[in-house]
């Protein structure tokens, strides 16, 4: 049986195809925002902190990074209800995105500072800056620096990982492929078209994260 | 009233004593060279008098406050104090500039315009004023060294800390460093200088000092101390060094 | 009829969690086999297969899973001319997603072995599959231990997906479970006690090898 392939349909639906990708940006925006500043903390927290801080982190570290992403995005948006919390589909992505990043971020950006190294400090502590201010200006931007690729490989895979929350209906790109599914039962052609679009996604966000590097660690 | 006093000043690293009772006091103006072996405690006494180390026994003063007092406001001390380490230490990420202005813009809150001009000056004062804007990774090993000098200059120090600044460059780089070292020296300010220019200590240095085992083996004016060295130990250092 | 969740419950996850292990395991196999030849490609001589294996991982990593699980659930029959069971849509998908992983990772690790081992075989004469097999394959093993561990990791976590196509596994299985019990926030954390229990020991182990191996070195 000769089956008929027929994209022509899929074109047809662009409106909300568009639809779908402006979504899935706003979500990757969002926690990537989310996920560095969590990221940015908790390494702090675990590099600088006391053991009551450092422990919690590192559970939560290991937890978030032990278990699916899946199974996380289940327990915010079908689990917290039960405890009296309602979310609607994208808030709890949101959240399950966010704090599944920041996992991440947490010991991506932990190496970075320990990185740094040691003689940057004390230069800094020998004029007279206090903790947060050696942070903040020599630590923090070379840390970031020395791990940009890793983080921003990070964020890729988070933006691509965003299809998840199709399985709670959450009105992403991917979720919309299988509304597309439903009115045109072109399963196929739509899955290969919506992959296509994932991939001009990481790759667009992979030229920005490039010509960001250029401009943010430019001479000035 | 002395600027600097080492009361029987004890320093281990675990099991390890660096410094043994080392005793001293520098006056206003002074300049202090301290030279001998690797090991001898040199640096590790230069670092606990801007808090950079802890001591395990005696005391440290500075222009009247006790270093190793643990309610002694540590940053606004070192604000008072500058160090420049042998390897420059110079923040990578930052334009010769923002080295040079990130304290006193941040701790002293002077503002930008001013804080350049700080630089500008504290630059010149090392002969590097065309630099501002150059990145670390731009100078040499000696230029690093020198902007690394303005750095901790620009806070307007009563105190000035040399650890073997020299020591990780070249030959031909060390001159125009120590030409920068005379000059400050010259407008009054009291150095204190680990070192392994001898010839350097003997010309500019009003008082030298000789470390050995983690005390202080000879002292003394530093013509005096390096022509007639009175004990075994400083004649074989000599004798190895300058030759 | 909602049922109380139980441990009998339990037990089913626990039955579940057979077959996230059996996929892994089919999947981290498929994708060694296609792994292996991608890191070949991408050390090869000859720039084309360079280009053709970098070519595949940044296609394969620039698609989301979920996609992979779904273009080959509904376009395998189409190759195939039959319809295709979930069991394998998974793994063709798993073993082209691992793949394109496993390969970068060993591909890092042939490349991490100097320069002049390789220039040692060829004084001796050996040809590049030769070189390959005898000299620079056996040091890469010992580098590629703990991330190909640490990648396992992330297939048994990936394996929740399949869920998606339908197969069962524990994910799936929960989602079954909470549709009886309606206790969706029990059974998730349990899943995702029993998914941190199969992970956590292999993360743990990935690190003291690399800490051995960094000792070692």
């Amino acid at each position: 049986m000769r089956y008929a392939f027929n994209f022509r349909d899929i074109w047809a639906q662009w409106p909300s195809i568009a639809e779908g990708i402006g979504v899935t940006l706003m979500l990757t925006a969002v926690t990537m925002v989310a996920g560095l500043v969590i990221g940015a903390l908790g390494a702090a927290g675990r590099v600088y902190g006391r053991s009551w801080l450092r422990t919690p982190l590192a559970a939560y570290v290991e937890v978030v990074r032990n278990t699916p992403l899946l199974v996380q995005l289940f327990i915010i948006f079908f689990g917290l209800p039960s405890l009296g919390v309602r979310l609607d589909a994208v808030a709890a992505a949101l959240i399950a995105l966010s704090v599944n990043l920041g996992a991440y971020t947490t010991e991506i950006i932990r190496a970075g500072l320990e990185a740094v190294p040691r003689s940057q400090i004390e230069a800094g502590y020998s004029l007279g800056l206090s903790g947060t201010q050696v942070f903040r200006h020599v630590v923090l931007v070379p840390a970031i620096r020395i791990v940009y690729p890793a983080l921003t490989s990070q964020f890729v895979l988070m933006m691509l990982a965003t299809s998840i929350v199709s399985q709670i209906s959450a009105p992403d790109l991917f979720h919309i492929a299988s509304i597309i599914q439903s009115r045109t039962f072109r399963d196929f052609e739509i899955y290969a078209v919506i992959a296509m679009v994932y991939l001009a996604l990481a790759l667009i966000l992979k030229l920005l994260f490039a010509a960001t590097a250029q401009i943010a660690f430019a001479r000035r | 009233m002395s600027l600097v006093e080492l009361h029987d000043v004890v320093k281990r690293f675990g099991a390890n004593t660096v410094l043994d009772r080392v005793s001293l006091t520098v006056q206003p103006g002074e300049i202090i060279a301290i030279i001998g072996r690797s090991g001898s405690g040199k640096s590790t006494m230069l670092r606990c008098i801007n808090g950079l180390e802890s001591i395990q026994g005696g005391r440290i003063v500075f222009d009247g406050e006790t270093v190793n007092d643990p309610a002694t406001n540590l940053r606004k001390l070192r604000q008072r104090v500058g160090i420049v380490f042998q390897s420059y230490n110079l923040f990578p990420h930052l334009s010769v500039e923002r080295n040079i202005t990130l304290a006193p813009r941040v701790v002293k809150g002077i503002e930008r315009d001013a804080a350049r001009d700080l630089a500008a000056r504290a630059l010149a004062r090392v002969g590097l004023a065309d630099k501002i804007d150059a990145y670390p990774d731009q100078l040499s090993g000696g230029q690093q060294q020198r902007v690394a000098i303005a750095r901790s200059l620009a806070m307007q120090p009563q105190l000035m800390l040399f650890d073997e600044i020299t020591s990780a460059l070249d030959p031909e780089l060390t001159g125009e460093v120590l030409k920068v070292l005379e000059q400050v020296a010259k407008e009054g300010m009291t150095m204190m200088l680990v070192t392994h220019e001898i010839g350097f200590a003997r010309r500019v240095a009003t008082r030298l000092i000789f470390m050995h085992s983690g005390r202080i083996w000879e002292e003394g004016l530093a013509g005096d101390v390096l022509a007639k060295p009175r004990t075994p130990e400083l004649a074989t250092f000599l004798d190895a060094v300058l030759h | 009829m909602i049922r109380e969740f139980s441990l009998v419950d339990i037990y089913y996850l626990l039955l579940a969690a057979r077959w996230t292990l059996a996929l892994t395991g089919l999947a981290f196999l498929g994708g060694s086999l296609v792994g292996l030849l991608i890191a070949v490609l991408r050390v090869s001589p000859v720039a084309p297969l360079r280009a053709l294996g970098a070519g595949y991982i940044s296609i394969v990593q620039g698609i989301p899973l979920l996609a992979w699980l779904f273009v080959l659930f509904f376009g395998l029959p189409i190759l195939a001319g039959v319809r295709v069971s979930p069991w394998i849509a998974a793994m063709v998908a798993f073993s082209i997603y691992a793949g394109a992983f496993l390969g970068d990772i060993w591909r890092g690790c042939l490349q991490a072995i100097p320069r002049q081992q390789w220039e040692a075989g060829a004084s001796l004469g050996l040809s590049f599959a030769d070189q390959l097999r005898y000299i620079i394959v056996p040091q890469a093993v010992r580098v590629a231990i703990p991330p190909t561990v640490g990648f396992l990791v992330q297939l048994i976590k990936n394996t929740s997906l399949a869920a998606v196509i339908g197969f069962v596994e524990l994910t799936r299985e929960g989602q079954l479970t909470n549709s009886t019990t309606y206790r969706p926030f029990t059974v998730y954390i349990v899943v995702a006690a029993i998914y941190f229990a199969l992970c956590f020991p292999l993360t743990q182990w990935s690190r003291s090898l690399e800490r051995t191996f960094r000792v070692s070195r």
